[in-house]
């Protein structure tokens, strides 16, 4: 994705000169950006629940393995955190299945299909994009009161599921699929949906990847929606979780236990970040540069 | 964006095997497969929005069951209510500052990391990571960052600037989030700005050396600006309706305090909802006036990036 043959191979001294600068720009603006979360694994290793001024930024003063097994010990028996967390996966889970699978259909619809009222269908969708859910969130949580849903998995999965961007990244891939292909497949004398289900959607594994990446990292992150929808604990997310952590031994923040807990909720989503890196930046490309 | 068109089906020359009179399988397959998308919009989206707004003319308490029609009353309230206008007025500053300078950081990033090495590349995936970061994390850790034993103080310290408790201080608090969100959001839109500058084709760089766009400023003002309009109003527009919205953060670290400092419309909609329990009319009402005010911004912003010549 990032290849870009802006470095020359016969480079004078100015250009080289020029190169490490910017190496040397990047690599300080990295380290930058890793001192917080290097802080947040430090303090995990730690015993002391405290925040000590001058901050003991040194990686072996005051660590142990051991320590961060009976801080990992604590949280994991605090309130029902195997249970939140639980619910958060299952909640993430669910969330992108039926917005990919439901971006897909759609996706491939809008690309591929020629129907009555496809355009108007379309805008519908484009339109979604000016109404933010945070600002219909109070009519949403209104609405599932009225339904009785409040503090249930279905409350909190599907008001997530109506994904534009899933369908945009859906339909721009597909529009890029060679027409031939699914030529082939028609005069074989396949129907639509065979072709989608036989064809199709089994070329479409980098948009698949791209769009469960992107509604796995906003459902995992969520924290407005469960904390409008769940009322009661046993249904918390980890967002929650954290929140409710960081208030429960009231104004003192047990910094230790609070980044263990921290870790524990930023790590599936950055080793998916890692894994998936490409998929996750020509997803932003596809969704954006259309 | 490309119009919606591409279709293969449409080709007359290609005989279909079900023959004239029967139904046309593409059209229903169509239908079908768009079924399920337009059922999720039309109940969780379009559904809310209206309802939003129906709410807004009632004086409505779920608890106790009282239901009243009050027509415009409650917008009246709301633009009246002090507590509202200060929400207002400061995620307008926030607005303001922080989509200003998360979208110059964010170019600045993307034209830093514009190499193929790989120092660039794992430089930019660790700059990256804030951004797929939940933000109720971020503020865990930015609350110490700020906290009067944390980072900020720490650094100071080497200057001998005495340490501040930066989150309770009413002048200190809003800024000392308004960085937070700059840190973390301007790796996000420095992707898009990355993409952008990757389809730049190769051939324009180099008719710009021939052509003696050697120094680095003219280059800017000639190739990357120009080329960068569009990535500029998706940053832009992008960020103005994220930072419209400006939630979580203060919610987690500061409850919308030190003395309303940090109160935005999102946290005075939650609070008349779920802590002054009784009229979400009122909330509904300032909702949507949010709602109106992010779509005016969008539109006209929108019209001055495309209009502008530069």
């Amino acid at each position: 994705m990032f290849k870009s043959g802006r470095i020359k191979k016969n480079i004078n001294v100015g250009e080289a000169a020029k190169t490490y600068l910017i190496y040397a720009i990047s690599i300080i603006l990295a380290i930058v950006y890793l001192v917080p979360f290097y802080w947040t694994v430090i303090k995990a290793f730690r015993n002391s629940i405290f925040a000590n001024f001058p901050p003991n930024m040194d990686p072996l003063s005051q660590t142990s393995i051991s320590y961060f097994i009976t801080n990992l010990r604590t949280v994991w028996g605090f309130g029902d955190f195997p249970l939140w967390y639980f619910n958060s996966v299952f909640v993430s889970i669910c969330v992108v299945a039926g917005s990919v699978f439901v971006g897909m259909l759609a996706g491939y619809a809008f690309a591929r299909l020629r129907f009555p009222g496809r355009d108007y269908l379309f805008y519908a969708v484009l339109a979604t994009l000016m109404i933010p859910f945070p600002v219909i969130s109070i009519a949403s949580y209104v609405f599932m009161l009225d339904l009785n849903w409040l503090s249930t998995y279905q409350g909190l999965i599907l008001p997530q599921i109506a994904s534009a961007l899933d369908v945009f990244i859906m339909r721009q891939y597909f529009l890029t699929i060679p027409e031939e292909v699914e030529l082939a497949a028609k005069i074989d004398g396949m129907r639509p949906w065979q072709i989608f289900f036989r064809v199709s959607a089994p070329m479409a594994k980098p948009a698949i990847a791209a769009a469960t990446i992107f509604s796995f990292i906003g459902s995992w992150n969520n924290f407005l929606w469960p904390l409008m929808e769940v009322h009661s604990l046993n249904m918390f997310t980890l967002p929650l979780v954290l929140n409710f952590f960081k208030g429960a031994n009231g104004t003192q923040i047990y910094w230790n236990q609070m980044m263990t807990v921290n870790i524990l909720t930023m790590i599936p989503t950055i080793v998916i970040f890692i894994v998936f890196e490409k998929y996750f930046i020509s997803g932003i490309s596809m969704n954006y540069y259309r | 964006m490309r119009s919606v068109e591409s279709n293969i089906y449409n080709k007359e020359n290609i005989k279909v095997r079900e023959g004239k009179k029967r139904k046309d399988p593409e059209k229903v397959t169509g239908i079908i497969f768009v079924i399920p998308l337009m059922i999720f919009i039309t109940v969780f989206t379009f559904f809310p929005a209206i309802y939003s707004f129906v709410i807004s003319l009632f004086h409505y308490d779920p608890f106790f069951h009282s239901i009243y029609f009050v027509g415009i009353s409650n917008y009246v309230n709301v633009v009246k209510d002090p507590a509202f206008l200060i929400a207002l007025i400061n995620v307008l500053i926030y607005t303001a500052v922080v989509v200003t300078i998360q979208t110059f950081l964010a170019f600045g990033y993307a034209l830093l990391f514009n190499t193929a090495s790989r120092i660039s590349r794992i430089a930019r995936a660790i700059v990256f990571i804030p951004a797929v970061v939940s933000p109720v994390s971020m503020s865990i850790i930015f609350i110490w960052v700020f906290s009067n034993t944390g980072l900020v103080n720490y650094i100071l310290s080497f200057f001998g600037i005495p340490p501040h408790n930066w989150l309770f201080s009413t002048r200190y608090a809003f800024p000392a989030i308004m960085a937070m969100n700059i840190f973390t959001t301007a790796p996000y839109f420095m992707i898009v700005y990355s993409a952008g500058l990757q389809s730049i084709p190769q051939e324009v760089m180099d008719a710009a050396k021939i052509d003696g766009l050697k120094s680095g400023l003219r280059r800017f003002r000639y190739i990357y600006f120009p080329l960068m309009r569009f990535s500029t109003i998706l940053v832009v527009i992008l960020g103005l309706t994220g930072a419209m919205q400006l939630f979580d953060q203060i919610y987690v670290i500061t409850d919308g305090g030190p003395a309303r400092a940090t109160y935005v419309p999102l946290m005075y909609i939650y609070n008349r909802t779920f802590v002054y329990i009784g009229d979400i009319g009122l909330a509904a009402a300032a909702s949507f006036v949010l709602f109106v005010i992010i779509l005016v911004l969008t539109i006209t912003q929108r019209k001055v990036i495309t209009e502008r010549r530069w």
